[in-house]
């Protein structure tokens, strides 16, 4: 055969270090350890040095909780889209169902930050998992729909109605007591998320979640019923969701309609697109480049919302994978061209 | 004529096809026989060009690199860079692996969909011709495809291949899960089809016993590489091919 020598192939192979350190040995080398804990130390690292650095600047330190705020919102959809098969557009419904319970025990029963945002958490999510009970049996787009229209379902009562303060919402909500405690609050909050559902994704729970996603008449077959774990899986998702809303009403004080606002259940989306679905590490990068980008373009006006888009539809079309997965393959694995 | 020359496939590191060369002649019936992961899809996906749009997608979604060598040669002519469309419109039809059909249209309009690009006259005689192959599929032209029975949807898919015009059909295994009185209801449209439109055939299947009678010249292949071929008699001469795809020792 002639024509074999003249073949090239880019070959990919996954580097020593990642093989070693896939079995339990790993812990014997310093080398391995470093390795495996390496990424997972500098995300951490970035987020703790954030408001020491950020702290002369009290706005921007505000942008690096937008920053977490968006992040953990965009890890709700991740493992609602990408674990579960739920394509969620109620980010906003979440959002605003925890920062609408946070205010109403905050104000009207008094419970002080430390307790309204946990109760608030809790129970938002309850209540989301209740009112989204009759839609799990929906697949894709018809759930996307209906998810849609549950925070402009929300909106839309409470002004009808004029219930929960009506247009005005909530204000004089109790605030923090201090810049640290609030940078530190979410930032730790925003790793149990990650870090927790990561883990979760990979356990015995998780796997049957995961089961849904690729075939539920096949779960149902192992005597699984799907409605009860999707019914968790939404749970888990929506406590992430309730935890910003709750945690985010608590910083400004205030509440309103705006909690519903749709751009709470785009914007994890493009977080998500760009970091790299199905990660749940890349929501949060895809949060700490949106965020920041939408601020620097802050100046631009109107036009920000162009950049804002080319950006996104650059990432959709030239690296849909997303930047997570891509750093994924650089880390784990090398290139080299050989010869067939 | 096709003809495929040293065609290499790589899914990442997996070797799928090795330096594979077939040709179909003419108005011929050739057979392809493997077992399961032997390569035949991926070698049906080379010829049909489909591999270029898997090719594509996974490189958008960042999955697995999909490398391509070797060349595709259809009468004549080097068709290794035309994408599939492209080359069913010179003729090169394939009928996909588990049907694939639209299950929400109904019979007719499966098979009208694949006649897209047919004269209305070519696809009122090719549905003619289609309904007289497999005569079952006149009473359910309504009935949507999706609630068929696995016979019934494959001869479908074979119309619908079929409607395309082909001057040759890709059958990538159109005996999966069938019952044997129905797989001999679809090989037997094999020679019609080649001896009434005059279109070249090439079969894949894993267990070649249904399909051997009907074909002239078959190929053995084998982790990806075509391990022995020849024709109808040589093939049934060999005892160890007998016992491994033939179910007879």
């Amino acid at each position: 055969m002639t024509t074999e020598t003249t073949h090239k192939r880019r070959e990919r192979i996954d580097r020593g270090i990642k093989v070693r350190s896939e079995s339990l040995y790993a812990l014997n080398s310093f080398e391995e350890i470093a390795y495996l804990l390496t990424p997972r130390v500098m995300l951490i690292a970035a987020f703790v040095l954030m408001p020491l650095i950020l702290s002369p600047w009290p706005y921007w330190g505000r942008v690096g909780l937008s920053v977490c705020i968006l992040a953990m919102l965009s890890i709700s959809f991740d493992f609602l889209a990408n674990y579960v098969g739920l394509v969620s557009l109620g980010g906003a419904f979440f959002y605003g169902v925890g920062g609408y319970m946070a205010a109403v025990l905050n104000t009207e029963l008094g419970l002080p930050p430390i307790l309204s945002i946990p109760v608030a958490t809790l129970l938002g999510a309850a209540f989301c998992t209740l009112a989204l009970l009759p839609c799990l049996p929906l697949r894709g787009i018809y759930f996307a729909i209906v998810t849609l229209m549950y925070p402009l379902l929300m909106t839309r009562i409470i002004e009808a109605f004029d219930i929960l303060g009506g247009t005005e919402g909530f204000r004089g909500i109790d605030g923090f007591s201090g810049f640290f405690t609030e940078q530190y609050g979410l930032i730790l909050a925003m790793f149990i998320a990650l870090f927790g559902l990561r883990r979760f994704v990979n356990m015995d729970g998780g796997l049957v979640i995961r089961a849904v996603k690729d075939n539920d008449q096949s779960v149902r077959a192992s005597g699984i019923s799907v409605t009860w774990t999707k019914a968790k899986a939404v749970f888990l998702a929506s406590l992430t969701g309730c935890f910003a809303g709750a945690y985010y009403i608590h910083m400004y004080s205030n509440v309103g309609i705006s909690s519903f606002a749709l751009d709470l259940s785009i914007m994890p989306i493009a977080a998500t697109i760009i970091g790299g679905a199905g990660t749940l590490v890349g929501p949060v990068l895809g949060a700490a480049i949106l965020v920041p980008l939408s601020e620097f373009l802050r100046d631009f006006g109107s036009l920000r919302i162009v950049v804002y888009a080319l950006v996104l539809t650059g990432f959709v079309v030239f690296r849909s994978e997303g930047l997570m997965n891509y750093m994924t393959r650089k880390y784990q694995q090398v290139e080299r061209w050989v010869k067939i | 004529m096709l003809e495929a020359r040293a065609v290499m496939v790589f899914y990442e590191n997996m070797l799928a096809l090795n330096n594979v060369n077939i040709t179909c002649p003419e108005n011929g019936v050739i057979g392809v026989f493997g077992a399961n992961s032997a390569g035949k899809s991926t070698l049906m996906y080379a010829l049909s060009g489909i591999i270029l749009d898997i090719q594509h997608k996974e490189k958008m979604r960042g999955g697995e690199r999909i490398s391509l060598f070797g060349e595709v040669v259809h009468d004549g002519e080097d068709i290794t860079k035309l994408k599939a469309h492209q080359r069913a419109r010179r003729g090169l039809v394939l009928c996909p692996e588990r049907r694939r059909l639209f299950p929400e249209s109904s019979v007719a309009e499966n098979l009208s969909i694949g006649g897209h690009l047919a004269s209305r006259a070519q696809a009122k005689e090719t549905f003619d011709f289609v309904m007289e192959l497999f005569p079952a599929l006149k009473k359910l032209t309504r009935r949507a495809a999706g609630f068929l029975s696995g016979g019934e949807q494959q001869m479908v898919a074979i119309g619908r291949a079929l409607m395309a015009q082909p001057t040759m059909l890709l059958l990538d295994e159109p005996l999966l899960g069938l019952a044997p009185s129905i797989q001999h209801t679809v090989v037997e449209s094999i020679p019609q089809i080649r001896n009434e439109r005059g279109i070249s055939v090439i079969v894949t299947e894993q267990y070649a016993r249904p399909v051997i009678p009907y074909v002239d010249y078959a190929y053995i292949v084998e982790n990806g590489s075509t391990v022995m071929e020849g024709t109808r008699e040589e093939l049934l001469g060999n005892p160890d091919i007998k016992a491994a795809y033939f179910g007879c020792g």
